[in-house]
């Protein structure tokens, strides 16, 4: 007798392919059938009817004469190119990601690319040598996909295996950015290079300060984002570790923190940074509203942030430090080597969370003065006589924008999450 | 340790631990020392007044109803829980709240848990080569090199790469235990092994505990597993209601228990 089992039976054809799909999710009961057929009935209703107001009726001409506004604000024309500049640094590293994390970061380089492509080769007004500078973003995606090695993974890589492996020797010798450490520095270089080409250097031909009251726009959104992710993460895990601490002094103090910050609502926080907390400051020193509303939103964030963490460390299990302090782990190197890493991993979906909601709330910085893209968006309709009746368009792009932006962090999220295997111990 | 020595071992055992085998129970030194120990949870005693001394290389089993305090009492040997009474001296070092004897003790004392308790988010290899570069300060290639021969050891070096998740029950007990290992423990603790386990990966974390008494390591090892009790066990400890009730040699614990209240437990057990 063979050991071998019947060979498994085929399941029936009416819960397989396309009908047995429908079958399943649209139509497995009367109810659940007519509840489909109403709602098909409905979305298209609705879909036609937006889609007739978007392709015929809307009048998209103030996007256009108005889109310099919307994405970088009164910055000074002079400037356009450093932006340009800082773009095509922002492309290198979108091509680094590409060739090293292939998956995910090929769709942002690509969508990038094709902005790029779009908005430069779009007819409208537009200075010759911006619409090179926007086309260049191509190549210098290419530049840092080459400059960077292919990952252990990918064997050989897509690039080597083009002209039979010729090419591989050369590839190898230009891939600077080798190690996870080199590709770290180059990002915080890329970052240093942008924040100096935005502002300005005092004294630098070609680099004329810029005035930060003139930021605005998109960027700024983007700007104070960026700025805070970047900065409430680290502090909100030192505002969590604080709150584990054995020092009662270090504990309460970071609690009340938390709590006082948690309990007010940005925009208080945003009008007391501008108005009320300059009047402890020496009359000399002028800080300008962007470093303010900057800070504010960090500390917002951090504040929520430190809950998140908290949160994620009490849901590792306590064996994980039994084991570690068994192994003779002092109670820092535990923290900092198991605990920490584990928490920070529980607790993905809900740091990205904040990290969306946090770059929506950065349209409140109108509130003290300043242009972001919202605020942009209605002083370009409300203030103009000619784009008076244009509000629908302009906050639907709005719309799409902040859109585009959070279900990309939504997006990458998903795919660390996926890449760190969440939810499998 | 008459029965495990005639364990076949591929492993070679150290000098100085031949030559403490070599010499009879009776006459090695007390590694573990433990006068009237007690330990409360709130009002709830959970070990009373526990008195045991462990031999050099010895294997001590202890098995009790749960609730017993028989995981308390060896969570009390490298203080995952504090005694409130008593004295615990372990290898000459007095187990006090000063940081430093603390330290030592734990450096001298391996432990193994029931549910593993790898750490998830790293390698197999990384879980193993973590405590010695960090506690030990041992070059990471020289923990690497430790860890691969203890990964052999216990029988799954192609598991080094891969992360606890993706191993068996009874994989991850073997990395747990080559894991305890790397730090060159002078006793081992174990704290019911097998009890998460499905019944055929049982054998294998036996077999790696069996092997490692037979190099003469230091072992107690709260379990249920009778057979591996009978057949390694220097000595056998019966907890109840906190207390040390009744330990002695497997041959008396089975064949002639001198206390009612463990004849009546194993009675329901085997």
């Amino acid at each position: 007798m063979t050991a071998r089992a019947a060979p498994a039976p085929l399941p029936p054809a009416t819960t397989v392919g396309v009908l047995g799909w429908l079958r399943k999710n649209l139509f497995s009961s009367r109810g659940s059938g007519i509840v489909t057929v109403l709602l098909a009935v409905l979305l298209g209703w609705v879909v036609v009817n937006l889609g007739i107001w978007v392709l015929v009726e809307a009048d998209w001409t103030v996007i256009i004469s108005r889109a310099p506004l919307y994405i970088v604000g009164l910055y000074p024309y002079e400037g356009y190119s450093r932006l340009a500049i800082c773009l095509l640094l922002i492309s290198v590293l979108l091509g680094m990601s590409w060739r090293a994390w292939p998956g995910p970061a090929r769709r942002f380089a690509f969508a990038f690319g094709a902005v790029m492509l779009f908005v430069g080769v779009f007819p409208h007004e537009m200075a010759p040598e911006h619409r090179a500078l926007l086309l260049l973003n191509l190549p210098f995606i290419g530049l840092g996909y080459v400059l960077t090695p292919r990952p252990a993974a990918a064997n050989p890589g897509r690039l080597e295996a083009i002209a039979g492996g010729a090419l591989a020797p050369a590839l190898e010798r230009i891939a600077i950015f080798s190690t996870p450490r080199r590709m770290v520095i180059a990002a915080f270089v890329a970052l240093v290079l942008i924040m100096i080409l935005i502002l300005g250097i005092a004294g630098v031909p070609g680099l004329d300060p810029v005035n930060p009251a003139d930021l605005g726009g998109l960027m700024i959104n983007l700007l104070l984002a960026f700025f805070g992710i970047v900065c409430s993460l680290p502090i909100g895990i030192g505002l969590a570790l604080g709150r584990r601490s054995n020092l009662p002094i270090l504990r309460v103090a970071c609690v009340i923190f938390i709590e006082v910050i948690r309990g007010v609502p940005l925009i208080t926080l945003l009008f007391m940074s501008r108005h009320i907390l300059p009047l402890t400051f020496p009359e000399e020193l002028n800080i300008d509203r962007v470093y303010l509303a900057g800070i504010t939103i960090t500390i917002f964030s951090s504040a929520y942030m430190a809950e998140n963490v908290r949160g994620g460390m009490a849901a590792v299990q306590a064996g994980q430090t039994e084991a570690a302090q068994a192994l003779g782990l002092r109670g820092w190197q535990t923290t900092l080597l198991i605990t920490l890493p584990q928490g920070l991993r529980n607790i993905i979906p809900a740091i990205v969370g904040q990290f969306i909601s946090l770059f929506k709330d950065t349209s409140l910085v109108y509130f003290i003065g300043m242009l972001d893209l919202v605020e942009m968006g209605r002083v370009s309709v409300q203030g103009n006589q000619e784009f008076i009746d244009n509000g629908r368009e302009v906050y639907l792009f709005i719309a799409l924008v902040f859109w585009v932006f959070c279900f990309s962090m939504s997006f990458i999220s998903r795919r660390i999450e996926g890449a760190l295997g969440v939810g499998r111990r | 340790m008459a029965e495990s020595n005639g364990v076949q071992s591929a492993v070679e055992i150290p000098a100085d631990k031949a030559e403490i085998l070599a010499r009879p129970l009776e006459e090695r030194d007390d590694i573990v020392v433990c006068e009237n120990v007690h330990k409360w949870f709130d009002d709830f005693c959970a070990v009373r007044d526990v008195s045991m001394r462990v031999k050099r290389g010895e294997v001590v089993v202890i098995f009790g109803p749960s609730g017993s305090g028989k995981s308390t009492f060896i969570r009390m040997i490298n203080r995952l829980e504090e005694h409130q009474q008593g004295r615990i001296v372990i290898d000459g070092i007095e187990m006090t709240n000063d940081v430093r004897n603390l330290d030592a003790i734990r450096r001298e004392v391996g432990m193994v848990f029931q549910q593993f308790n790898l750490f998830p988010h790293i390698t197999v290899l990384g879980n193993i080569t973590l405590a010695p570069q960090r506690v030990r300060h041992l070059p990471r290639s020289e923990a690497e090199a430790l860890a691969m021969r203890l990964l052999e050891r216990v029988g799954i070096p192609e598991q080094a790469q891969k992360y606890p998740a993706e191993l068996s029950g009874g994989q991850q007990q073997r990395v747990a235990i080559a894991r305890a290992l790397a730090m060159q423990p002078q006793i081992m603790l174990f704290d019911e092994p097998t009890s998460a386990l499905d019944p055929e990966m049982i054998k294998e974390v036996l077999d790696a505990m069996r092997e490692l008494a037979a190099t003469g390591m230091t072992m107690l090892c709260v379990t249920h597993e009778m057979g591996f009790a009978r057949e390694v066990a220097d000595r056998m400890a019966f907890f109840d209601e906190g207390a040390l009730v009744e330990l002695g040699p497997p041959d008396q614990i089975f064949n002639n228990p001198q206390e009612d209240r463990t004849k009546m437990f194993l009675d329901q057990i085997l």
